[in-house]
């Protein structure tokens, strides 16, 4: 492809002239050769930036020792609780300071859209913004029902880098609210 | 005027240095190329915006199929075998030299730490085929299997980043499983591994 033809070849097609033996060059057209190369980076090339894994830390708390003295409660109007249940959906309640008989909490259901949980989150930091005079004050509490799945971790941790929280845990369903919800919605808690 | 004659140049180019650059590259690539590891199961992770790549080595990988089987696998060889050495002290079992090269080139594995010898006996198409049961998580026994394992593997190379990698519909009570064993060996931090994706308005 690189060279092209310069001598006429088709003189020997005219007569009946002797054919004489060509002296044969001994270079060798090594565009087959390049081309196959450079087809093979190619290949390699895209082969290994394509599969690199992205990874996401996650820090749990770390188990407390019974020895160990239990931190201060958190203000639960700083808070909002994520329950993650079956079948992609999150139930999501804020539970007010002191908690009596006559309490009512309100439970939303969610899913994970931009619409669905980001919104929620979004509009909680704006009441903490309101009430504590910062919105970084929020503690969202995430608690895994054992039917949610993996993805559905995912999907919360990244909803906390998105909209920018600082501070958030994933807890065991442990309050007596949780085993409310977790009863009301038909899922099971341990 | 006097004709100028124009030697007839060729139109041939020398390929020599480009063919030479090209295969240069091309070794460069092929020797950089992490081939995906023959994985014990297909897991098909979810997607996140975390932007960590993961990191090249010291990697301590566990994987849970969405049935809840979990598998186990270390990056470097080395470590491979100073943790066989550990898990035949501690389970008595007796590992031959072929089971321990057998071992040392296993990628990922998942089943009871003492049908281990069966497995790594096996012949190697058989054992690709071979059908894993999962790590045995199960404590009721008295054993902690996983534990053993993150502990002797941490002991033996300290810069251990743990990364689990789960299937995007593995249930949370599997994967809590696995959080347990850690936390029960003082690690509470962990990587999920993720595959990219840009964050939707």
């Amino acid at each position: 492809m690189a060279e092209m033809t310069t001598s006429d070849s088709g003189s020997h097609k005219k007569g009946g002239k002797k054919v004489r033996s060509k002296k044969m060059s001994t270079r060798v057209d090594l565009t087959a050769m390049v081309d196959l190369g450079f087809l093979l980076i190619t290949f390699f090339m895209l082969a290994t930036t394509m599969n690199k894994p992205k990874t996401m830390e996650v820090n749990k708390p770390a188990k407390e020792d019974k020895e160990e003295v239990k931190e201060p409660p958190i203000k639960m109007s700083k808070t909002a609780t994520l329950m993650l249940g079956a079948r992609n959906k999150v139930y999501v309640y804020v539970s007010p300071d002191e908690i009596d008989a006559t309490t009512e909490i309100t439970l939303d259901s969610l899913d994970y859209s931009p619409t669905g949980l980001r919104k929620f989150i979004q509009r909680r930091q704006k009441e903490v913004q309101q009430q504590w005079g910062d919105k970084d004050q929020l503690f969202v509490m995430i608690k895994p029902l054992p039917a949610s799945n993996v993805k559905n971790i995912v999907d919360v941790l990244d909803e906390m880098t998105i909209n920018d929280v600082k501070r958030y845990a994933i807890l065991e369903p442990n309050d007596p609210i949780d085993s409310l919800i977790a009863l009301r919605t038909g899922q099971s808690r341990k | 005027m006097p004709k100028v004659k124009i030697p007839r140049k060729s139109t041939s180019v020398d390929m020599t240095a480009m063919c030479d650059v090209a295969f240069l590259l091309l070794t460069f690539f092929i020797l950089t190329t992490k081939f995906r590891p023959s994985e014990a199961v297909t897991i098909d992770i979810p997607a996140s915006t975390a932007q960590i790549p993961i990191p090249d080595k010291d990697i301590m990988m566990f994987q849970i199929a969405p049935d809840g089987r979990m598998f186990f696998g270390l990056d470097d060889q080395n470590t491979r075998l100073k943790l066989l050495d550990r898990l035949s002290t501690q389970y008595q079992l007796a590992f031959s030299e072929d089971q321990k090269k057998a071992f040392r080139l296993l990628e990922t594995w998942g089943m009871d730490i003492r049908s281990l010898p069966e497995f790594l006996d096996m012949e190697p198409e058989k054992r690709a085929g071979f059908n894993q049961p999962g790590l045995n998580i199960d404590t009721t026994g008295g054993q902690h299997q996983v534990e053993d394992l993150i502990l002797f593997s941490r002991q033996e190379n300290n810069n251990l980043r743990i990364a689990i990698k789960g299937d995007k519909t593995t249930e949370y009570r599997h994967f809590d499983k696995l959080i347990q064993a850690l936390q029960n060996r003082k690690v509470n931090k962990f990587n999920l591994i993720t595959s990219a994706k840009t964050a939707q308005e």
